[in-house]
């Protein structure tokens, strides 16, 4: 058992009081604060506080928020797209340029400026916070 | 319909299920707001930002546990964000926080205001879960994301504080 302290005592005497389980038992701070004239006066005053708190209730506060959270959910979705397609046009016109250098008989590109257009793949996915190997069971093909 | 069912309707790309959400709990989160900032403003800014930050997050959430709890995390992030942006400068306004009741003198409860608004944000916060929700401390501990021995302490300082506050008062 844990050494009962002036504290202690008053700590585990307020969760009893809250009606809360405590460490110690009431008949063992009983038993301190028959011979601790501080404790004894504390734990009077713990009772009042807690008898005085226990009586009241939170306000009920009005309040309609949804307008304004739907508003924000929706600009935020409209500007999500508009930003979105804007890298993949690009990553697009970048993919056209290149497999035209590509066609230009007799040009090697080197192994370097080949492994290319994966980084810029594997970058848009990256930058849109898309996992492209990710399987998503919601998708249901259409009839 | 419950929480989860809701969530999964959202995920499931019906924006407007999340109105069932904020309906629900756009009350309790203003008030719990309200208990750290004190300023009715800051309480509804704090509480819209952390229902959208909600909604954002709601990818991350795990359906087998309850939405309050998380979303309160997301709420006190919210409200200290507000708190840190106005550098400190006490923004304490006469917004009650207590309701009037009939077995409660209004002299009692205009000083058990007073004295909830003089005390820190973190100890009228625990004060307000413990005794104006009646949350237990295992309830209080998961909300606050804090272990059940630390809630049982810092509510015991937390009151110690208001007590201070009160003396002389009522007892």
């Amino acid at each position: 058992m844990k050494d009962m302290n002036c504290e202690d005592i008053l700590i585990q005497k307020s969760a009893l009081i809250d009606g809360e389980k405590a460490d110690f038992s009431d008949e063992q701070i009983a038993e301190h604060s028959a011979d601790c004239e501080n404790c004894r006066r504390q734990i009077e005053e713990l009772e009042n506080t807690i008898f005085l708190l226990k009586r009241q209730k939170r306000r009920e506060q009005s309040a309609d928020l949804w307008s304004a959270i739907e508003k924000q959910i929706n600009d935020e979705s409209e500007s999500i797209l508009t930003v979105k397609w804007q890298p993949f046009a690009l990553v697009g016109v970048f993919l056209v340029i290149y497999k035209l250098l590509e066609m230009i008989p007799e040009r090697d590109l080197g192994w370097f400026l080949r492994v290319v257009p994966f980084i810029l793949i594997a970058a848009l996915f990256g930058f849109i916070k898309e996992n492209p190997f990710k399987i998503n069971s919601e998708l249901i093909l259409e009839k | 319909m419950d929480d989860s069912k809701i969530i999964e309707r959202c995920l499931k790309g019906e924006k407007e299920a999340f109105r069932f959400l904020v309906e629900r709990y756009q009350a309790q989160a203003v008030g719990h707001s309200l208990a750290i900032l004190a300023n009715r403003e800051d309480a509804l800014d704090a509480t819209q930002e952390a229902f959208v930050d909600a909604f954002r997050s709601l990818k991350k959430f795990d359906l087998s546990r309850r939405f309050y709890p998380w979303f309160y995390v997301l709420l006190r992030h919210r409200c200290y964000k507000i708190i840190a942006k106005k550098r400190e400068a006490e923004n304490i306004e006469d917004a009650e926080i207590i309701a009037p009741q009939t077995s409660v003198s209004g002299e009692e409860k205009i000083a058990l205001e007073r004295a909830l608004r003089s005390i820190s944000r973190e100890d009228r916060e625990i004060i307000s879960l413990k005794y104006l929700d009646g949350f237990s401390y295992d309830e209080i501990a998961e909300l606050l994301k804090i272990p059940r021995g630390t809630v049982m302490s810092r509510l015991f300082y937390a009151r110690k504080q208001l007590q201070a506050k009160l003396t002389g008062k009522f007892h």
